[in-house]
């Protein structure tokens, strides 16, 4: 049996949103799913999570909005992977996001979006495609 | 076609629920009888008020339909409020965006794409004229939705805009929510003590309170935020424990200011979640009539009987929202305005179908007010008061709910109160395990959800969504520079000057006042808040 680095997933809410069901949830799922998941929990900037991102050397950045601040904040995260050449960092969303800025945010460059009701399986199931 | 036999053939086998429990998890009966009941409550309107406070009730005056509203620009929200008022609303709710319930500024760094969000911007006191422009305030009772410190700022701007139209505060009517631990999004420490010190909080409420109480004689000083909490994930058990707690806790810090539990206890009010356990969530309302009527008779010695009030305002829960088939949300919503009807209480939101998506657009927020109207105006469960009171059900549970209420509360007692279990980080733990056994439940089918995890449409339905004014962020940042460019800064440094020395004084006295010169002076929200963080030695925690 070869043991293999489990995938690390940065968690984070950007702003001042302070809604944390939804990120507090599906951080749960999936440590117990066998990622390493670093919470970075409420009120960060694009910039810092992207910094402690580099720092910690995730593949998977799972960023949560409920207010509605979510295009406002991934356009920043989108342009700052692109500065620092992070070709290998997925974006994910979950959140309350309306249909039409789901497809906005994928045009972006957002792997997955999960809106409230998606079902466990399916989010661990598309995180692991992300990584194959 | 496969699926039409699937559905028929579990049909004729017998359908069944995945158990007989409530949404708390207590086991019902096939059926009760007299034998269940254990208590007998009378009639309305006496103590311990479990039937209601009213003897007649909506018989009298429906409760009142307050919508919450709250987005963008001051103006914005003035025009939606009228929008609902016009439509036959009877009470305005109104809500802050997240930037002002922290205490910030439009113009803080980490503030820029939250403004005016999920509420309205409010940092000087030239917005809250522009909010409550054209509302007499003296006809219309308004709930302002918001924590200290924060809550002494919009109290102060309230006052003052009244003063402005000679309006004396003796005549304004409504509450300050004012409730320092659960505002932003429930009880936890995480949201909360990173942009001002909880205890510091606390004292700040307890001030407003205590100028309400000797000026405003028509004004509620506390609504203790039940709902906030609820909707983590928590059951209606722990909802009622944590509230009747938090509000045991209050009530001690103002006797210990010298007030007497009757000249405040009657202008303390609790804001409650009806989730969709139909009979559950009607006992529980009961119940926690019963509870406080003798918490406050027996231990806290409260005379007047209008102490002995539980009076609740109601959302409708938003969590129970699906995006997936949004219409049937109206059903859903439909259902638990019915149940806050039948519980007797005295105010209801009722959550629009939207919410699943966005704040609700205009034709929504009126729906929700329709389907108030519908049961107020055609059902005929106003024409008497408690109509399920009686239902050995009914009564079954409301005994049943109040015996696992006690013992939770007095858990909380016995460690201190809720504000040291809120410090200590238990409250949160007891709400991200209700937060993951939430999850957990609907993931194993314990809790079935249509259109979530059963009766799935594989095709999305589209409805029109509330949008933003694009320019409304960038429009609020420059308002607000401009303000503070174009005002007398000697006297605004003065005034926060003043402000900084009475909170830092030995001996503590009331801020409210000070608050209110600063507000008058043109200081800020966020520059007021920030003068009582230097006071505090606090500085934010990002």
């Amino acid at each position: 049996m070869t043991t293999k680095a489990k995938t690390r997933i940065m968690m984070a809410k950007f702003g001042l949103d302070g809604h944390s069901n939804g990120i507090r949830i599906v951080s749960k799922w999936l440590q117990d799913a066998g990622f390493e998941i670093i919470y970075m929990g409420l009120y960060n900037t694009a910039e810092g999570v992207i910094k402690a991102a580099l720092e910690e050397g995730v593949s998977i950045i799972g960023c949560s909005f409920l207010e509605g601040s979510h295009l406002f904040y991934v356009k920043r995260l989108v342009e700052l992977t692109k500065e620092y050449k992070m070709n290998n960092v997925k974006l994910v969303v979950g959140g309350v996001i309306p249909p039409d800025d789901v497809l906005r945010l994928k045009e972006l460059g957002v792997k997955e979006v999960y809106t409230p009701g998606a079902p466990r399986d399916v989010i661990i199931d598309g995180i692991k495609a992300l990584t194959l | 076609m496969a699926e039409t036999k699937e559905n028929y053939d579990a049909y004729l086998a017998g359908e069944k629920p995945p158990n007989y429990k409530t949404l708390s998890g207590i086991e019902l009966k096939q059926f009760y009888t007299a034998d269940d009941v254990r208590q007998k409550d009378g009639v309305p309107g006496e103590y311990p008020f479990t039937r209601g406070i009213h003897q007649d009730m909506y018989r009298r005056r429906f409760w009142t339909r307050r919508q919450q509203t709250g987005f963008g620009t001051p103006e914005e929200s003035n025009q939606r409020m009228k929008f609902l008022l016009s439509q036959g609303q009877t009470g305005l709710n109104c809500d802050p965006d997240v930037v002002t319930h922290l205490g910030l500024d439009p113009d803080y760094p980490l503030a820029e794409g939250d403004i005016g969000l999920a509420g309205t911007s409010i940092s000087t006191l030239e917005d809250m004229e522009r909010l409550f422009d054209g509302i007499p305030l003296d006809k219309v009772s308004t709930t302002i939705i918001i924590q200290p410190p924060g809550s002494a700022v919009m109290m102060a701007m309230y006052l003052l805009t009244a003063r402005k139209r000679d309006i004396p505060q003796d005549k304004l009517i409504g509450t300050i929510m004012n409730d320092a631990l659960n505002q932003l999004v429930g009880p936890t420490v995480e949201a909360v003590e990173r942009f001002f010190p909880v205890e510091a909080g606390v004292r700040v409420g307890l001030d407003v309170m205590e100028y309400c109480v000797k000026h405003m004689p028509r004004w509620n000083i506390l609504n203790i935020n039940a709902y906030n909490m609820r909707e983590t994930g928590i059951s209606a058990v722990q909802e009622a424990a944590f509230a009747l707690s938090l509000a045991a806790d209050y009530i001690q810090r103002l006797i210990e200011r010298g007030l007497s539990v009757d000249d405040f206890a009657g202008k303390i009010a609790f804001f409650c979640s009806m989730d969709i356990d139909f009979l559950e969530e009607i006992a529980k309302i009961r119940a926690m009539r019963r509870i406080w009527a003798k918490m406050l008779k027996e231990r806290f010695g409260a005379k007047d009987l209008r102490s002995c009030w539980f009076r609740a305002a109601i959302q409708t829960s938003a969590l129970r929202l699906t995006a997936q088939q949004p219409l049937n949300n109206i059903v859903r919503a439909t259902i638990q305005t019915l149940a806050a009807v039948l519980a007797g209480t005295q105010s209801i939101h009722t959550t629009s179908y939207d919410e699943a998506y966005a704040l609700p657009t205009e034709e929504s927020h009126k729906l929700s007010i329709r389907l108030q109207q519908v049961i107020a105006y055609e059902t005929n469960v106003t024409k008497t008061v408690d109509p399920l009171g009686g239902s050995y059900a009914i009564e079954w549970l409301t005994d049943k709910l109040e015996a696992e209420i006690q013992p939770l509360m007095r858990v909380i007692e016995d460690k201190g109160g809720f504000i040291e279990c809120f410090k200590r980080g238990w409250v949160e733990e007891q709400v991200n395990e209700a937060r993951y056994e939430y999850a957990r439940r609907i993931e194993n089918g314990q809790q079935l959800v249509v259109g979530v995890n059963v009766f799935r449409d594989e095709e999305e339905i589209k409805i029109d969504l509330f949008k933003q004014a694009s320019d409304m962020q960038e429009r609020r940042k420059q308002y607000i520079k401009a303000y503070k460019k174009n005002r007398d800064q000697e006297k605004v440094d003065k005034a926060l000057d003043r402000l900084y020395h009475k909170a830092t004084s030995v001996k503590r006295v009331n801020l409210f006042i000070p608050i209110l010169e600063a507000v008058e002076a043109k200081a800020t929200t966020g520059e007021i808040v920030n003068t009582l963080r230097k006071a505090e030695n606090f500085e934010i925690r990002l």
